[in-house]
């Protein structure tokens, strides 16, 4: 099936966000929406306001303005004021900018903690180690094995993720995204400081996230070869206010996109 | 060449998360069990094991419980004293005022009791972090040994406010010798110490750590903050109260709220760091050495004392304990800041590879 | 006859915080400078007060006697520095605490093993005996000494300010505290001022040592007047110094008062948490601090 046959109906809605810190104006009057399925992505230059709207997203910071419309179990829930512990409950995920892994756990203590909305045992039950908190533990290890040999990482499986190389614990923080089966994963420059064979690593790693789990995808980068090459949609941020909306081509063209990334006054 | 661990394949997810994958580990563990209860008691005279091995066991204890909270959570604390005492004076009450509940149950509800203070105590980590954290265990601590030494009913009126406990009497069997009591801790913190592996590698040791090493992005992939922090709270207490109610049951036999001072809080915090954060087997390390360090100090005085014909004083001597004591923290946290328990993590290493050098 | 009552304990107990924050000093200096926070500095303050009180006792002129002291705190400080804290000094805070306990039990063992165990009392020429004329005249009675103190307590406070504030070293010890790294970036030598910090918080120990030690005599306990400190450090922040002295007047105010009039009705002792109790539900509040900064988590 092709890309844009899978893309389904509108998932996320951003509307009139507005997000300020003390007179520090970091996003202005944002809006729109993600789809079901998609490969989104939000860029432009440094300052503009990409990682405050994913915070926003899943509320880490809460705008003074504007909705979030998240669309569950078939219905619409909007949020003013989502908490992040709702957002990852609702499926929401994300990996940061600087990577906030678990530093002194191992790799596969990192991502079995993204499991964690989907243990159900009491801490009793896991103290004497029977019946649920057993079964559990071996079910959901079963499934992060499966996520580790998916992202390819099953031979540091064992070490503590602080003494990795960034490239890996960059894809540790995926495979933890990863491990709660999100519907909605949000990426922070998840490509950030590599190489370009980390980089077309990550780049299919993402994609095949998309294809094989059909998880809508919102990634910030500043690669734009990237971002024209696997995104489906892209919306460009500037100074906080949204200046560019629509498929790669259509920003690529579009002189005020040109003009910000150019420096132009304006 | 003992220590390879060559051959040895998991095939099942349920066996690589054994505590013990190796065998030659696990056959370690049974021995140093078999000796534990058995050899150990048969063979060491009566000032051993009531002065020795059985208050070793009750600080490896409260180190555990300590360890769960500091060392696991990250949540720091110098309260690890009053909890204790909590568990002491509550135990004896139980017993005293209900005496058909039994030993073992009375020391389970007076853990209880310690976590319900800690829970009380905890509360304010969830606004505070690190030091500040640390002074509002240490208001913990003031104020619960205030509050023994003052209200009358926690000592049962007792002028001196010294408490003796009752006999450990348990389905009619009276655990009266030294060996006994030694016996009857060593079961209760086996048993517990298992209990708190089972929980460490599990969800919950997992939240703690996550919470202890970022708890933004904690609270962001879905663990609560608070319910994690206040459980942490919850049991590092009830291991101490236990700790608590054996030190007054097992060891002491007579116990007033002045030995549960800052001084004892800060004890077991040493014991944590020497034998490792973080770390179970830490626990245990960390209370044998600051145990056994003082005996092994003495005999070594004793010697130099005899080889140089030379009287050194007890003042002198504490002193000089005082400053090994600290000395000792110090040169840890500049060398090996994850205690003896890395350095036996190094040494199982090492072994592996014995007696090729590399 | 209340209300003049109530003044006397009121104005003791700011005296008596005075006391406090002149320990507090100690701590905020050090904490400015090096981002350490030196639980030490009790056994520090105890070790002044000691070496000094035992010279002066084996004959020794008061002003040479002071002198020596002072030249040992500075010695124990740059050691210190030299010893404990350049080996950890990229170790997480926790650890560098941690580290300062281990410091505390290494001075006060070392204190004593040179100087002897016994109680000294020491004499510094004032007494604590009530101001004679405001007696008289309005029937308070406040301590000659707690006077003395706090106008110690004021001049070195005045000091200190002058030198962060005004001079080159105190500059250079302010940039220090806010980011190692862009210190030495400018070529400050951060050894040399961590050294320096550490002489000052000797010297502030021993002005504090000697304070403490003519009120309850120098002893073994003078140690744990550094817990006391700690929720002066909460009041007041612990980078500020402004801030010790409104939080140690603020905690040896509320204390005593607390004592007078709240104590009897829950068979007294409360002194022992009530500056605890009272920083915990402060810092509920407001977790940085009078004066402190507050910290922005970022992702």
């Amino acid at each position: 099936m092709s890309r844009d046959a899978r893309i389904g109906e509108t998932l996320l809605s951003v509307e009139k966000v507005s997000l300020a810190f003390g007179g520090v104006k970091a996003l202005q009057d944002v809006s729109f929406d993600v789809r079901e399925h998609e490969v989104r992505a939000i860029i432009g230059p440094n300052g503009a306001g990409k990682s405050s709207m994913l915070n926003v997203i899943n509320g880490v910071y809460h705008p003074q303005q504007g909705t979030i419309r998240l669309r569950a179990n078939g219905a619409w829930k909007a949020f003013h004021d989502m908490d992040s512990h709702e957002a990852a409950s609702m499926g929401i995920a994300r990996t940061f900018q600087n990577i906030a892994l678990f530093r002194g756990m191992t790799v596969l203590d990192n991502v079995m903690t993204g499991r964690n909305l989907k243990m159900r045992s009491s801490f009793i039950e896991q103290a004497v180690w029977v019946g649920r908190a057993r079964r559990e533990e071996l079910e959901h290890r079963r499934a992060v094995e499966e996520i580790i040999d998916f992202m390819e990482i099953q031979h540091i499986r064992k070490t503590p993720v602080g003494r990795l190389p960034y490239g890996l614990q960059k894809r540790v923080e995926l495979a933890r995204a990863l491990a709660a089966e999100p519907r909605l994963l949000l990426l922070d420059e998840p490509m950030a400081g590599m190489n370009l064979e980390e980089k077309q690593d990550m780049c299919r790693f993402i994609l095949d996230v998309n294809d094989h789990y059909g998880t809508t995808i919102v990634l910030i980068e500043h690669d734009m070869g990237v971002v024209m090459d696997i995104s489906d949609r892209v919306v460009v941020l500037d100074y906080g206010r949204k200046i560019g909306d629509g498929t790669p081509d259509e920003v690529r063209g579009s002189q005020a996109v040109i003009d910000a990334y150019l420096g132009v006054a304006h | 060449m003992l220590y390879r661990e060559a051959g040895q394949f998991k095939s099942t997810y349920a066996a690589d998360q054994q505590i013990f994958p190796i065998l030659q580990d696990r056959v370690g563990i049974a021995l140093l069990l078999a000796v534990a209860f058995v050899v150990v008691p048969l063979v060491s005279n009566e000032y051993w094991l009531s002065a020795i091995f059985t208050p070793l066991l009750i600080f490896s204890l409260a180190s555990l419980g300590l360890n769960i909270l500091t060392g696991y959570a990250g949540l720091l604390s110098l309260g690890t004293a009053a909890f204790m005492a909590v568990g002491a004076f509550m135990a004896y009450n139980f017993v005293l005022r209900m005496p058909w509940l039994g030993i073992l149950p009375s020391f389970v509800l007076a853990g209880v009791c310690a976590s319900a203070v800690g829970i009380v105590f905890g509360l304010p980590s969830l606004r505070i972090k690190g030091f500040y954290l640390a002074v509002a265990t240490l208001a913990c601590q003031f104020f619960v040994l205030w509050a023994i030494q003052r209200v009358g009913w926690f000592t049962n009126y007792s002028p001196t406010g010294v408490i003796t406990a009752q006999n450990v009497e348990i389905l009619g069997y009276e655990f009266e010798s030294p060996s006994s009591k030694y016996l009857l801790t060593l079961a209760i913190v086996v048993v517990m110490a298992l209990l708190a592996k089972n929980l460490m590698r599990s969800e919950t040791g997992r939240a703690f750590m996550a919470v202890r090493d970022m708890d933004v992005a904690a609270s962001v992939i879905g663990i609560p903050i608070m319910k994690t922090k206040l459980l942490a709270f919850a049991i590092s207490s009830f291991y101490c109260g236990v700790a608590g109610a054996l030190f007054a049951y097992t060891y002491l036999g007579t116990v007033e709220p002045e030995a549960f001072t800052l001084d004892l809080s800060f004890r077991i915090l040493f014991m944590i760091i020497i034998g490792g954060v973080g770390s179970i087997l830490g626990s245990f390390l960390g209370a044998a050495f600051i145990t056994l360090l003082p005996i092994f100090l003495n005999r070594l005085y004793g010697l130099i004392s005899h080889a140089l014909q030379v009287d050194i004083s007890h003042a002198i001597v504490s002193n000089i304990e005082l400053m090994i004591f600290g000395g000792l923290i110090i040169f840890f946290l500049i060398v090996e800041p994850h205690g003896l328990a890395r350095l036996w993590q190094i040494t199982k290493e090492k072994l592996r590879l014995w007696p090729f050098p590399h | 006859m209340a209300v003049s009552f109530f003044f006397e304990v009121l104005i003791g107990g700011l005296l008596a915080g005075v006391m406090y924050s002149l320990v507090a000093l100690g701590f905020v200096l050090i904490y400015k400078a090096s981002g350490v926070f030196n639980f030490a500095q009790g056994a520090m303050v105890f070790l002044a007060a000691l070496t000094f009180v035992s010279l002066l006792e084996r004959g020794i002129n008061f002003w040479l006697a002071l002198a020596i002291a002072l030249a040992v705190m500075v010695v124990l400080g740059v050691a210190i520095e030299r010893v404990v804290l350049r080996p950890l000094v990229n170790q997480p805070p926790i650890t560098l605490f941690m580290a300062t306990i281990g410091l505390t039990f290494v001075v006060e063992g070392l204190s004593q093993l040179v100087w002897g165990s016994q109680p000294h009392g020491l004499d510094l020429g004032i007494d604590d005996v009530p101001m004679q004329w405001l007696l008289d005249k309005a029937n308070i009675n406040i301590s000659q000494f707690d006077l003395f103190a706090s106008g110690i307590a004021a001049v070195l406070v005045a000091a200190l300010a002058l030198f962060f504030q005004y001079t080159r070293v105190g500059r250079a010890l302010r940039a220090v505290a806010d980011d190692h790294q862009a210190a030495l970036a400018v070529g400050i030598p951060l050894k040399h001022i961590w050294a320096i910090v550490w002489a000052v918080a000797g010297f502030v120990a021993l002005v504090a040592g000697l304070m403490w030690g003519s009120r309850n005599g120098v002893q073994y306990s003078l140690t744990f007047i550094a817990l006391k400190a700690l929720p002066v450090l909460i009041l007041g922040g612990f980078e500020s110094i402004p801030g010790a002295i409104i939080g140690g007047l603020i905690v040896g105010a509320s204390e005593k008062l607390a004592e007078v009039y709240l104590g009897p009705m829950v068979g007294g002792g409360i002194e022992s948490w009530f500056a605890y109790v009272i920083a915990l539900l402060f810092l509920l509040v407001r977790p940085q601090g009078l004066f402190g900064e507050k910290i922005i988590d970022r992702v």
